[in-house]
């Protein structure tokens, strides 16, 4: 029943100051107001709130902010945060129509290539691996391209750079830096695609590469979808499935609370990383099955929960009170006990879901459930654990963003629990 | 100090914090108590008179604090002691006897126990057969049976528990004991036989009590003189009689008139309107003026002081300050005129 | 083999007492509540569990338009009785008649119809409104569920003549409210007008006013005094304060350990006194005038469990008039002046 501000301001019934001002004023300036009184705990709950939007919204478009697909071998391996790449380049004829080493596959029969390097040059090792990996993908396509290069070396840098200007080779592979010193002198020449194919990384990776040249930053950023995804999926089916059980149970008592008690709390003996991996197992890997077995761990605690919740609310007068207008069961459960008890709920449910991501990351770690073409945060931690000395880069970041996630649900979970708890409010 | 005065509050204000603001449970209230009586501190919830009862052992909690005010008792400003000698006096000088005696004492003690340590606690020089016989004859005394000392206070009923609660406090044989709506969980008959015990054991130990409640007839039965507060102000003091028979404040005399009396025939009750005030942003001048059914302009102006009305009964009303209410009335003649 | 009764039958469409005739009559009520034993002394003790006998054996009857008081201390049974007569609690023996129809023969959909013929108002306000419901979706509730045939908008439109009706003017204003929004008072309001919204017959209070404040008191009383004329209710008043009894109730009963002592129009049990434990009851309500201060002592002892109550009358340890007859034969309700009943030995010495 709506009111209008004139009808409010006359009639309103007594109450102190604040609460009567509070009532005319917007939900947002509420949430501002609500500052005042619940002290540090607001701070933690909007700090965290941010963190957790900013989480899902990268969860959402990992495209917008990750500047490489997750899979894609975009450099060299082991590269340090923010290294400068030094990719051999590619260098062309003005006019020529070759932009990247896999412009230079021809059918089988034809002609090799010809392409100049520097001799003694780790250049020519680049480009032969480099070749090889490009010749194993095409040589399977319907077309039948090959790519075996023929490698003319050279003497000097200013040697390789003559010889692509006198035609006989049609391409040189040299170090990028050495060519920018030089390349005012050759007029005719200019870069095409690093050996990778890419035109250019000027800044580096920001958080360097892993062990096969994938982008860290941008397998983490992807990564953020699988672990929300494994996180509130799991929840949500814990949630649907525990709240219900532990209203009926607390609701109905006697055998049927029992029974499932019994079931419930046998369930929650298990560890939970345990438990998860037996489902696993079990079931095969794949998302949906990490998602069922995380989602069954945490069915007990919202049974519990809810269970005890609903016993003491039980309890309370206002259900005596519902039971005296004749209100029938199913009534009293929907419109008294349910709604008093979901407070409670909705704080589990944050923590939860920090609780199911650290789950799920830890059977990814363990090699357990998911492909490991997906992009994973476990699955880098574990892909990361041989290289600590030597790349620590590969699983300090993963870690960190588990961290953080976690850090983030946790905190809001229990801000949360400070604000709407009322009696803990009232004090 | 006359002698005759055990404790004499002066210009006492607790203030609270609370999310809208400062609000003041005790506003600048002064209150003697004399030595051996009886003072019933009596009002309505939210009047501040449990607030000021705690304040008297300076017992308040976090966000409560004294900003103004003497608290003299027995010749001494209780305000100027650092609350660590505050323990010694609690207990030993002053006692106290809280509403639901369950919370108050230890559920996995026995009585006895609770008694002697009460007694070490404070003289830790009496031998333990001492103190176990003192607390024997303190129970007798307070008609407790021996046997139930051994009990813990779960197997007690609310009467019992009160019966010791009164036992802790005169363990240690204080000079005044603050009961703070000690009856109101009691059944009707185990209340009045706790006032009877109340009064025995001021006449027999010269005990003083402030006992206070929300029940008038409580006060009316057990208390020598009495003290009504109101939003956090002293409304009147004076003895049972003048109070009850001829009182002066308005407020008392409607909350004379609207508690039932199971002697007189049945009347009308009076109907009080309006609300207690909020303490926050309480009413201007007199904070009993938007209830006041003899309400003068001067009420709305300016707070009444808090006056001898007739020898000892005191009253904060405008309608006795008369040479203050014609002034203000004269200047609004001459104003209107 | 109870018939299926009509929903006419049950609801309200049709009333077999008149004014002044028998609107409820209790007849040999009793409520055992079985002591929570542990599993292996409840093993031990397979036939004898132990129980409260929180109401034990007690007889009545409600005149239509009447406010009925029952009046005890704790351990007496009062609130008990108030659910029993509700059927809020299943009766271990008696029956409770309600208008001709008893209770205990009625189906659960059955006994959910008649409800909208009584109702009950509980001691805290606070406790018993839903701290998720606003008001006016707990006023309206009862409507919804005993009142099908209503449009929403009448259903909303009687719920804002309830608001009214109880004095919470404007409605509009208090329909979206929350009970933490308002004072205790008004809450007891709504308390009532929650009751009141399906037109009951009976409405069972106890202690309605016990935990207002003083000054509110008198205004609750009035409220449902005003409410009584107006909806020609009956009330069951449960309440220890028999200061407060006497300004309300037309007739009295007083209750010790389960069982009844006195029963009668108010002014015959407090003027001609039958029961001992009457008398002290009514010599132990504080009176608020200094002058009228009680002398007489108070009986000994205290209210002895209801798991053991004593032999014979329940009052006979503690009683000044007891004798030998006392602890060994329970007295018996029994008519002593017209219209007033007791149950003791030796009520005519009182009455002296």
């Amino acid at each position: 029943m709506p009111k209008t501000k004139e009808q409010l301001s006359k009639t309103i019934p007594e109450g102190t100051t604040w609460e009567v001002e509070l009532k005319q004023v917007g939900f947002v300036r509420r949430l501002f107001m609500a500052r005042r009184w619940y002290g540090a705990d607001w701070w933690f709950v909007a700090i965290s709130a941010v963190g957790v939007l900013a989480f899902i919204i990268v969860a959402i478009f990992p495209g917008l902010f990750a500047p490489f697909s997750p899979d894609a071998l975009v450099g060299p391996s082991f590269l340090a945060p923010g290294a400068q790449v030094d990719l051999p380049v590619l260098v062309v004829p003005v006019k020529s129509s070759i932009n990247k080493l896999a412009d230079l596959a021809v059918p089988p029969g034809a002609a090799r290539p010809t392409v100049a390097v520097v001799e003694g040059h780790p250049t020519a090792g680049a480009l032969n691996e480099q070749a090889q990996k490009i010749d194993e993908v095409i040589k399977d396509q319907p077309k039948g391209l090959r790519l075996r290069p023929i490698i003319d070396r050279y003497p000097t840098l200013a040697g390789t750079l003559q010889a692509v200007i006198n035609g006989t080779d049609m391409l040189a592979v040299v170090q990028m830096t050495e060519y920018s010193a030089v390349k005012a002198q050759f007029p005719t020449l200019r870069e095409a695609a690093t050996i990778t194919g890419v035109t250019s990384t000027a800044g580096g990776f920001i958080l360097g590469t892993n062990d096969i040249g994938q982008d860290v930053l941008s397998r983490l950023l992807w990564g953020t979808r699988i672990a929300l995804i494994i996180g509130f999926s799991s929840s949500i089916v814990s949630l649907v499935i525990g709240v219900p059980l532990g209203l009926m149970a607390g609701f109905v008592g006697g055998t049927f609370d029992r029974l499932l008690s019994l079931l419930m709390d046998s369930l929650y003996a298990f560890p939970g990383l345990i438990l998860a991996i037996a489902i696993t197992a079990v079931l095969g890997p794949s998302i949906l099955n990490i998602i069922i077995a995380i989602s069954v761990l945490y069915i007990p605690t919202y049974y519990r929960i809810v269970r005890g919740q609903t016993l003491s609310v039980k309890e309370e007068v206002y259900i005596e009170a519902a039971k005296s207008i004749g209100a029938r069961s199913l009534e009293i459960l929907q419109r008294y006990i349910f709604p008093n008890v979901i407070p409670s709920v909705a704080i589990i449910f944050s923590v939860n879901v920090a609780d199911a991501i650290l789950t799920g990351a830890g059977l990814s770690f363990l090699g357990l459930g998911l492909p490991p073409t997906l992009a994973d945060w476990g699955i880098d931690v574990a892909r990361g654990q041989r290289f600590i000395q030597t790349a620590w880069w590969m699983i300090t970041f993963p870690g960190l963003a588990i961290m953080l996630i976690v850090l983030a649900f946790t905190l809001m979970g229990e801000g949360l629990t400070e604000i709407f708890n009322p009696k803990l409010r009232d004090r | 100090m006359s002698d005759d005065i055990l404790y004499s509050i002066r210009n006492l204000t607790v203030e609270y914090k609370t999310r809208g603001g400062a609000v003041r449970a005790v506003d600048n209230v002064s209150l003697d108590i004399r030595r051996g009586e009886i003072l019933g501190l009596v009002g309505e919830s939210g009047c501040g008179k449990s607030t000021l009862g705690k304040a008297l052992m300076r017992l308040h909690d976090g966000p409560a604090s004294i900003p103004a005010g003497e608290l003299w008792f027995d010749g001494r400003n209780l305000m100027d002691l650092p609350l660590r000698e505050m323990t010694d006096i609690r207990g030993a000088e002053i006692g106290m006897v809280f509403q639901d005696p369950m919370t108050s004492l230890n559920p996995v003690q026995r009585i006895l126990d609770h008694l002697t340590e009460t007694i070490h606690t404070h003289e830790p020089e009496t031998s333990d057969k001492a103190a176990r016989a003192r607390a024997e004859e303190l129970a007798e005394r307070l008609g407790i049976r021996r046997e139930r000392l051994k009990e813990y206070p779960h197997q007690m009923s609310g009467g019992m528990r009160q019966r010791v609660m009164i036992s802790l406090a005169l363990a240690l044989r204080a000079k005044l004991v603050i009961a703070d709506e000690p009856t109101t969980s009691l059944d009707v008959i185990v209340e009045a036989k706790f006032l009877d015990l109340l009064k025995e054991l001021q006449k027999e130990f010269g005990l003083t009590i402030l006992l206070i409640t929300h029940n008038i007839g409580v006060v009316a039965e057990a208390a020598d003189r009495v003290a009504v507060m109101y939003a956090a102000k002293m409304a009147e003091v004076g003895t049972a009689q003048d109070v009850f028979i001829d009182p002066k404040h308005p407020y008392t005399q409607g909350l004379l008139k609207s508690v039932p009396n199971i002697k007189l025939d049945s009347a009308d009750l009076y109907k009080m309107g309006g609300q207690p005030p909020s303490l926050l942003h309480p009413p201007s001048g007199c904070r009993f003026h938007p209830r006041c059914p003899f309400v003068m302009d001067v009420c709305r102006d300016k707070e009444p002081a808090f006056e001898p009305v007739a020898g000892d009964h005191l009253a904060s009303c405008w309608l006795y300050q008369t040479q203050v209410a014609n002034q203000v009335v004269g200047d609004q003649e001459v104003q209107n005129g | 083999m109870a018939e299926q009764k009509s929903r006419d039958e049950i609801s309200k469409s049709i009333r077999v007492a008149t004014e002044g005739e028998d609107l409820v009559r209790v007849e040999e009520l009793r409520k055992h509540f079985p002591v929570q034993a542990g599993f292996l002394a409840s093993l031990l003790n397979r036939g004898n569990i132990p129980t409260v006998k929180a109401v034990d054996g007690v007889s009545f009857t409600i005149h239509r338009g009447e406010v009925f008081g029952l009046a005890g201390e704790s351990g007496s049974g009062k609130s008990t009785i108030g659910r029993l007569v509700l059927r809020l609690y299943e009766p271990t023996s008696g029956h409770v008649i309600f208008d001709g129809i008893d209770l205990q023969s009625l189906s659960a959909d059955e006994m959910r119809l008649i409800r909208s013929r009584m109702q009950i108002i509980f001691q805290d306000p606070l406790a018993s409104l839903n701290p998720r419901m606003s008001l006016g979706q707990a006023i309206e509730h009862p409507a919804q569920i005993h009142m099908p045939e209503l449009s929403l908008k009448d259903r909303r439109n009687r719920v804002m003549e309830i608001f009214h009706a109880v004095g919470m003017n404007p409605p509009e204003a208090f329909y979206d409210l929350f009970p933490h929004q308002i004072s205790g008072g008004q809450r007891q309001r709504v308390v009532l007008a929650r009751a009141m919204i399906t037109h009951p017959e009976l409405i069972i209070a106890d202690e309605p006013i016990a935990m207002a404040d003083v000054s509110v008191r008198a205004l609750l009383l009035d409220l449902m005094m005003d409410l009584k004329k107006e909806f020609d209710l009956t009330y069951l008043f449960i309440t220890h304060d028999l200061a407060t009894a006497k300004y309300v109730c037309d007739r009295i009963a007083i209750l010790y350990l389960g069982k009844l002592c006195e029963v009668g129009p108010l002014n015959e049990v407090y003027e001609h006194t039958c029961h001992p434990y009457t008398h002290a009851l009514l010599e132990a309500v504080p009176v608020p005038d200094p002058r009228r201060r009680r002398t007489e002592p108070m009986p000994a002892g205290e209210i002895p469990n209801a798991i053991n109550p004593p032999s014979g009358c329940h009052f006979h340890p503690r009683c000044p008039l007891a004798k030998e007859i006392c602890s060994v034969e329970e007295p018996l309700l029994r008519e002593i002046r017209p219209g007033h009943q007791v149950a003791c030995h030796y009520a005519e010495e009182l009455l002296k």
